[in-house]
């Protein structure tokens, strides 16, 4: 065969085939399409706020597109940047979590009744053409997604194309979520600084009810624990915190942060401390030299109280002691 | 024995110049802080928070954002989100809608990608 064109063989090829691409016209299915998510038809440029909204309203947020454009869109760029999608999430209370960058966590995310909001590029060519939309389904039958898309409703688009457009984001996709309610695929790693990024945001009592939860699912991961036991010792409750940092360390003995806060709530309950000497610490120091501020601080802490503590022979208080 | 250790281990800490503060809740470290000394960020990830703010913070409102807005808008990043943003504010992808060129005989090979369906390009946003 000659070097013809692909735009030629096409053009043979459409001129002997159907011309409509049955695909396109798919019917709603509530059993692979999230039906009930709002649908706000984008003005120009403006596809950033409109795929926010949709996304936050999937969530119980009502917000008009127009209403966020001021804290997300970004005239000179004509679009919206992704950090400021994410922040924008938050301050509207909600968490904006970037998923694992794969089309079956994206699945998941569907399957579990999450809209993700996603970064396309349906430019051409050699030409960007960024774009933000909000899949909101997938028929596994005909190998299509479906899309809260500029001025579509449902944008059905076969999933080998939307591959394409959204490999350029480097597959960037984000559930935006309650925060006690974690995407179905949310990672502890990645949840517990998404809902730090979101906290000054939130009322206290969701911020209570994302760290019982995640306690509830990441029950023996390391940095939940000593999360979890921040925020209770930031409360004030200082018994609670003593045991989130005990169940962390048995995890991790050596967790230096966990042995220093640790070490500081039961100064704080009048205990004395021996928290620090355990073997394997200094080795921690020189891995988190950041730290060391702060751990200096609990030793002068601890130095102080050691004195004052073995003048009374302890206090008897039962949270001193680990059972 | 564990006087001996804590006592090493609090001049070590004053070689290092790292220096003591002595503010009620001194010693404690916050989660936020943590992370940041994981990711090898500490002190000097803060000082750079500060400056990126005000840097991206300038640079929304050169890109015609209102400058209360923009206030609120660096205020709502964190400061990774900032240390991203800040040098490449011009260049990161920017999703809202590009213009197009295309001309002839582009404009009708594109027009039939569309039709049948190997291509959005002309799908309204």
């Amino acid at each position: 065969m000659p070097d013809w064109p692909k735009w030629l063989l096409l053009l043979i090829a459409v001129a002997i085939s159907a011309c409509t691409a049955p695909w396109r016209t798919l019917a709603e299915d509530p059993r692979y399409e999230l039906t009930t998510v709002p649908f706000f038809p984008q003005t120009i440029h403006q596809c950033g706020p409109a795929a926010l909204a949709t996304v936050l309203g999937a969530t119980g947020i009502a917000v008009e597109p127009e209403a966020l454009a001021p804290e997300v869109y970004l005239p000179g760029r004509r679009g919206s940047l992704q950090v400021e999608m994410l922040a924008t999430a938050r301050r509207h209370g909600r968490l904006a979590y970037v998923i694992e960058p794969r089309i079956e966590t994206l699945l998941a995310e569907i399957s579990a009744g999450n809209p993700v909001l996603v970064l396309q590029d349906l430019g051409a060519l050699g030409i960007r053409r960024w774009h933000y939309a909000a899949v909101v389904g997938f028929d596994p039958v005909s190998d299509v997604l479906v899309l809260r898309s500029g001025k579509d409703r449902r944008h059905v688009v076969r999933r080998e194309r939307f591959l394409r457009t959204w490999q350029a984001s480097d597959n960037w996709g984000v559930v935006v979520s309650r925060a006690d309610t974690p995407p179905a695929t949310a990672a502890a790693s990645g949840y517990v600084p998404t809902l730090l990024a979101a906290e000054p945001y939130l009322p206290a009592a969701d911020i209570d009810a994302a760290y019982t939860m995640m306690l509830a699912r990441w029950p023996a991961d390391p940095l939940v624990r000593f999360a979890a036991g921040n925020h209770a010792y930031g409360s004030g409750h200082l018994a609670e915190a003593i045991n989130d940092y005990r169940t962390l360390l048995k995890v991790d003995p050596v967790h230096i942060a966990g042995l220093n806060n640790l070490a500081n709530a039961l100064l704080d309950s009048g205990c004395a401390v021996d928290a620090l000497a355990k073997p394997g610490v200094q080795k921690s120091w020189l891995i988190l030299l950041p730290l060391a501020t702060a751990v200096a601080d609990t030793l002068d802490k601890a130095l102080a109280a050691t004195t004052s503590v073995s003048a009374t022979e302890g206090t008897g208080d039962s949270v001193c002691t680990a059972e | 024995m564990r006087f001996r250790q804590l006592t090493a281990a609090f001049t070590l800490m004053c070689f290092l110049g790292l220096g003591l503060q002595s503010t009620a809740s001194a010693g404690v470290i916050g989660t936020a802080d943590y992370l940041a000394a994981e990711a090898r960020a500490g002190h000097l990830a803060d000082i750079n928070a500060a400056l990126n703010r005000d840097d991206v913070r300038t640079q929304l409102i050169a890109l015609g954002v209102d400058p209360v807005d923009a206030a609120g808008r660096v205020a709502a990043l964190s400061d990774s989100e900032l240390a991203d943003v800040a040098q490449q504010i011009d260049t990161l992808p920017a999703g809202g809608d590009g213009l197009l060129a295309v001309i002839g005989i582009v404009f009708i090979v594109l027009l039939i990608l569309e039709i049948t369906g190997v291509t959005d390009i002309f799908k309204k946003i």
